[in-house]
Formats: structure tokens, C-alpha cells, sequence
């Protein structure tokens, strides 16, 4: 999952990127309201951390213009205003989510898992499909025999992305894409070595190829 | 103070009728004057014709040529009448029958004029005049009953008051429309200043009258400045929490973070002061930005921000799938300021959603004031705990962590709009049940209906 970290506290980004990072996100950083709008606009995001007091470009701006763009990707916005007046503000302009500063990283993960389950209309708390079930707090997978998997961390990555995305045609570009970051060394063969090493763990009949298209996660 | 339509009305009618009375009074005394001035000139003149009648004879005997005298002399109690003395020689009309008039010898040039009681009740003017004919000094005397023009004196009076009075009715009339047509002017400033107050405007209308072009004027600047003022010092405190949020979110991730590596009581102790110091913060903050009463910038309305706000808490509680019941009067608008509504309704709200398990309800009610109640089916409180619980927010030392917060900031905002909260258990859900009372009364209601 790509997340947009749009946060101009330093520090606080230091910590989180690491903390998201560990959970299974790809982040990249925005510090300020005008980069943060321009990066939500690529069609490359499946989710995005937005703090409101961001310099040159409010968040309710920034918001608002990618609403107004059509741009529906899922937002959490976090702000230290916590006055009520505010959160409704936010979510009238298109937040999905909302949490206020100071937090633990716990909540802000469990409101993205969340929020991401809520988009790819899979709810509940654990992704369950074909009956495969995925934890992703601990980051392993239950295959259909019983038998929980730990998963490396791209592993978990694009397995996620596929648990999320079932039944819908995902090209190598797209994958790497959503698991990746903007400073990760991005060789689209290396999905390749990855979707193997899935399809060794869950059986050959889970993940399809589509010659020239990319690859279908099975949902039945 | 009295109001000045009705305090000019007082004035300008009362005014009014003394000019009218002091008018009338004079007027009667003048014609009553004028009328025996002509009498009186009317008798004199008869003298004189009386005086050329008479005549001597040579033993000094008094006569009269009688027919040349008008017939009014004969006629018995005609009300005109003469009396002629000459030294112990007297005279008088036929008119005064067996009567005598009372006389004065009067010297010769002069005259007396005196009013008598005549015959048949008459009120006669009576006028005495002294001459000298053939050198023998006699006084003639005439005199004339003065009750007919006193009768129609006093229908003149009469017919003068009547017309005064009248006149007097349609100035009093026509000044009461003057003054009311003078005072639609103020009147429409006080409903603006009403619908100022009820948060539909935010400005007067500037095209007073002169007079009061100022106060307006005046206050559309206070009203300016206020919202200025109000919109800085929410800007600031936003500025300030948002300041104070950043190093206290960094604590807290650090904490977070090396819960292993720290000692257990030095990671506790940090976390409760990174909590307290937020909450603090959130809590002066939340007071400091309140706008309480008499302030005209956004009002609060059942219609649209009620919704709204229960959609962010669905959103916030997306996990539970909380199903509400929301019931308020259509014309639920309330002169409280929007922020400040939020934030109370917020509060609870979210308290409600936090312990729920299934239903929230809401019920808003206008009777006269603004009642508002919030029912969940969650665990409820100790009844006993009630009371402690609306005095959390007397001492901000005795605020502590999670539950009860957001409840102390509802209690400040109350407060402030002169109102109270009650906590008790729901009938209906058996949870906890908050009931919020606010005084409107007076900015409600329209002034016109009490």
C-alpha cells in the first residue's frame, strides 16, 4: 500500500515513516501543502495521512481541491486543533477519517487498516479471501491447509495489495507502484520473483497471469 | 425609560389643552367685555335722546315729550328702562311699572355706571348720568336687562368649546400618526437589532435617520470588531494548541516507542504527563475560545449542522455501527454560537458513541428553553458518581484522564450560556442520560408578543 505522509513536522515523520514503514506501507513525504496536493493527484496513492496546519496549503485546501478534482483517495486527516467544529469541517470537505494530535501510532494504523478495508469494501477486521486469512498485524497468512506463514515485508506488501484488489487485473507497473516508495530501487522483475514465491506459499491457482496484462488474484 | 413615541404623545396633548382652555377663557372674557361696552354705549346714547325729550316749564317743572320715545319704555318689565331725578322732581319709564330704580344724584358731567337687580329677576346694567337743562341739574338714569346677551354668551361658549374640543381630538389624532410615521424608522432598527441578535444578520442597516446614523454606525464597528477580535484570538489558540500538540505528539510517539527500553514507572509517569499536559491545554484552550452569549457571528442550526455532525461521529465510530434516533422541532434554530454548539453537542455525542452499543438517541425541545437530552445504551454510570461528575469541571487539577473529560468541557460550555447538565440513567436505552438545559428565553421570543 502507497501512503502520502503529508506532515511538515520532522521529527514526527521520522518516527512514523518507520513506524508505517514496518506496517506494510510504502510512505512517501509531502512538507507542505502545495507538494502535498500535487502528489495526491497521482494516481498512485491508496492512502493518505493528511496533517492539517501544513505550510503554504492548508489541509482543508488541499483537501478540497483533490475533492474538488475528482480525486477520491481515502484521507486521515490529523490536526492539534481538536475542536469539534473543526472535525466536522473536515469531514464535510471529504475526510474519511480523523485523529487528533497528540496519538498513539497504534490508532492511526488500526483507522488505515480500516479505512483501506472500508474502500475495497472488505470488511471486517482480518482480510479473509478464498479462504485464505491474512494478519496484518502480525504480518503472516493462514493458507486454506491450516498453516500460518510468516511473510517478509514485501511479501506481506503485495500480498496485501492483491488480497485488497481481487479479481481485477494488475499490471507489474501498478504493482510496483503500490509497494514501493518514490526512493526505492524499482526493478518490475522483481514482482516477478515475489508473485513465485507467493504462488509457492498458496498454490499455483490463487494468483493467475494474464500474458501482457499482468497478473488476477482470485476471489473464489 | 418610558418610550419616547408615547412620552412625545403625553406631551404634545397635554400642551394642547392648555393652549385650548387659556384660548377659550380669554375669548369669553373679551366678548362678555365687548357685549356691555355696546350696551353700555347703546344706554348712553338713549340718555342723550331722553335728555332732548326733556323740557321746563317756566314754575320749573319737569316734562317730557313722550311720544318720541322708543316703545320699548312702555312696555311693561321690557328690560329697558328710566329714571329722571331733577332736585325732588322724579321721573320713570312705564316699562318699570310700580319699580323704582335705585339713583344717585350724579353732578352734572358726570357719570356712574353700576349692575342692579331689576324686576322679574333681571340683572340690569344700569348707567347714571348727571346734566344740565335750561340750568336746572338733573340725572338721567337708563338701564337695560343684560340676561338675554348673557344667554347668548353662553351659547357662543359653549359652541366655542364644543368646536375646541373636536379640533382638539383631530391634532391629538393627527399628531399620533405624525409621531408614529416619525418612529417606523426606530422601529425597523429594533427588529433588526432582533434579528441581529438571532444570528440572521450580522450588520445594521446603515440608512438610518441622522439621528441615529451614529449609533449605527457605532455599532456596526463594535459588531466589526468584536468578530475581528473573536476570529483572532480563535486563530491564535489554534495556533498556540497546534504549537503545543507538536512537541507533546513527538513525547508521546518516543514513549510509544522505547516502552521497553525505559523503566516501567519513568515510561508511566511520562505518558500521564503528556496526557495531562494535553488535556489541560485542550481544556483551557476549548473555554478560552468560547463565544458565549450576545455574539451575532454563525448561529448553530438543528436543520444543517446537527447532521453533520452526527455523520463525523458515524465516520469516527465507523467500527460500532451506532443507529440513531433524532428528534428536534422544525424551527430549532438557536441564537448559540456555532462553534460553541458543536463543541458541546460534540462532546457528548462523542461520550455517548464511546460507551453505546447499539443506539444513541437525541431529543431537542423548545418549551421555552432549549432542552436537549442524550440517551445511550451503554453501561450508564453509578448513580452516585452523577454529581461527582458534573463537578470534574470546578477544579481542573481533579480532571482526570478519558472518561469525564469531554464531559467537564460540555459543563464549561454550559455554563457559560447560563444553563445546566444533568447525568442520570436513560428509561428508555438504561445507559447513561445527559440533559442539557439552555436559557433562550429572552433572545427567542419576540419582545412584541409578551
Amino acid at each position: 500500500m502507497r501512503l502520502l505522509l503529508a506532515e511538515d513536522d520532522l521529527d514526527l515523520v521520522a518516527i512514523l515513516k518507520k513506524d508505517l514503514e514496518t506496517a506494510g506501507y510504502a510512505v512517501d513525504v509531502a512538507d507542505n501543502g502545495i507538494d502535498a496536493e500535487y502528489l495526491g493527484n497521482e494516481a498512485i496513492y491508496d492512502v493518505a495521512v493528511l496533517d492539517l496546519g501544513l505550510p503554504r496549503r492548508n489541509g482543508i485546501e488541499v483537501l478540497n481541491n483533490w475533492r474538488a478534482k475528482g480525486n477520491n483517495l481515502p484521507v486521515v486527516v490529523l490536526t492539534a486543533r481538536n475542536a469539534w467544529h473543526e472535525r466536522v469541517e473536515g469531514l464535510k470537505v471529504g475526510a474519511d477519517d480523523y485523529l487528533g494530535k497528540p496519538f498513539h501510532v497504534e490508532e492511526l494504523l488500526a483507522r488505515l487498516t480500516a479505512l483501506l478495508h472500508r474502500t475495497s469494501q472488505q470488511p471486517g477486521g482480518t482480510l479473509r479471501v478464498c479462504n485464505m486469512v491474512l494478519d496484518e498485524e502480525r504480518q503472516n497468512v493462514t493458507t486454506t491447509d491450516g498453516l500460518s506463514h510468516k511473510l517478509t515485508g514485501t511479501e506481506f506488501r503485495l500480498l496485501r495489495y492483491l488480497l485488497l484488489h481481487p479479481g481485477k487485473v494488475l499490471s507489474k507497473s501498478e504493482l510496483t507502484d503500490h509497494i514501493y516508495d518514490q526512493d526505492s530501487d524499482k526493478d518490475s522483475n522483481i514482482i516477478e520473483v515475489y508473485i513465485r514465491r507467493l504462488r509457492k506459499l498458496m498454490g499455483n491457482d490463487c494468483i493467475e497471469t494474464r500474458r501482457g496484462q499482468g497478473y488476477v488474484f482470485r476471489d473464489h | 425609560m418610558r418610550s419616547l413615541q408615547s412620552k412625545l404623545g403625553y406631551g404634545l396633548t397635554l400642551s394642547l389643552i392648555a393652549v385650548f382652555t387659556v384660548l377659550w377663557f380669554l375669548v369669553s372674557l373679551n366678548i362678555q367685555y365687548l357685549a356691555e361696552e355696546y350696551i353700555a354705549s347703546r344706554l348712553r346714547h338713549d340718555a342723550e335722546m331722553l335728555l332732548s325729550t326733556i323740557h321746563f316749564d317756566k314754575a320749573g317743572n319737569l316734562g317730557m315729550d313722550e311720544s318720541t320715545i322708543d316703545l320699548v319704555y312702555s312696555k311693561p318689565f321690557s328690560g329697558h328702562y328710566y329714571f329722571i331725578t331733577s332736585g325732588n322732581q322724579t321721573m320713570s319709564s312705564r316699562s318699570l311699572w310700580d319699580q323704582q330704580l335705585g339713583s344717585v344724584l350724579v353732578k352734572a358731567g358726570d357719570q356712574i355706571s353700576n349692575y342692579q337687580d331689576g324686576p322679574d329677576n333681571q340683572l340690569l346694567l344700569v348707567i347714571s348720568n348727571g346734566f344740565i337743562k335750561q340750568g336746572y341739574p338733573l340725572s338721567v338714569t337708563v338701564a337695560e336687562d343684560l340676561n338675554p346677551v348673557k344667554r347668548n354668551i353662553r351659547q357662543f361658549q359653549t359652541r366655542f368649546a364644543i368646536t375646541a374640543i373636536v379640533m382638539l381630538l383631530l391634532l391629538v389624532v393627527l399628531q399620533a400618526l405624525i409621531l408614529r410615521h416619525s418612529m417606523k424608522s426606530l422601529s425597523r432598527i429594533h427588529e433588526e437589532l432582533q434579528s441581529l441578535q438571532q444570528g440572521e444578520a450580522n450588520q445594521l442597516n446603515a440608512d438610518a435617520p441622522t439621528e441615529l446614523r451614529p449609533l449605527v454606525n457605532e455599532i456596526n464597528h463594535l459588531l466589526v470588531v468584536m468578530e475581528q477580535r473573536l476570529r483572532r484570538s480563535r486563530d491564535a489558540l489554534g495556533d498556540l494548541a497546534h504549537a503545543v500538540k507538536r512537541p507533546l505528539t513527538i513525547i508521546q510517539q518516543l514513549t510509544d516507542k522505547n516502552r521497553n527500553a525505559l523503566p516501567a514507572d519513568l515510561n508511566a509517569g511520562l505518558v500521564r504527563q503528556v496526557t495531562e499536559i494535553n488535556q489541560l491545554t485542550d481544556r483551557i484552550l476549548k473555554r478560552a475560545r468560547l463565544a458565549g452569549h450576545g455574539h451575532s457571528s454563525a448561529r448553530f442550526s438543528f436543520l444543517h449542522d446537527l447532521p453533520q455532525l452526527i455523520e463525523t461521529l458515524d465516520i469516527i465510530y465507523n467500527d460500532k455501527s451506532i443507529a440513531n434516533q433524532v428528534d428536534f422541532p422544525e424551527e430549532a434554530n438557536c441564537p448559540i454560537d456555532r462553534e460553541d454548539m458543536l463543541e458541546l453537542l460534540g462532546n457528548l455525542l462523542d461520550n455517548a458513541y464511546k460507551w453505546a452499543n447499539k443506539r444513541v438517541n437525541i431529543t431537542v425541545a423548545i418549551n421555552p428553553e432549549l432542552t436537549i437530552c442524550i440517551e445511550d445504551d451503554g453501561p450508564g454510570t453509578d448513580p452516585n458518581r452523577f454529581e461527582q461528575l458534573d463537578k470534574r469541571g470546578v477544579r481542573l487539577d481533579e480532571t482526570k484522564k478519558g472518561y469525564g473529560f469531554g464531559l467537564s468541557i460540555a459543563s464549561d460550555i454550559v455554563r457559560e450560556y447560563s444553563g445546566t447538565l444533568l447525568f442520570s440513567t436513560s428509561n428508555t436505552l438504561g445507559g447513561f442520560r445527559v440533559d442539557i438545559t439552555l436559557p433562550i428565553e429572552g433572545v427567542f421570543i419576540n419582545p412584541k408578543d409578551k
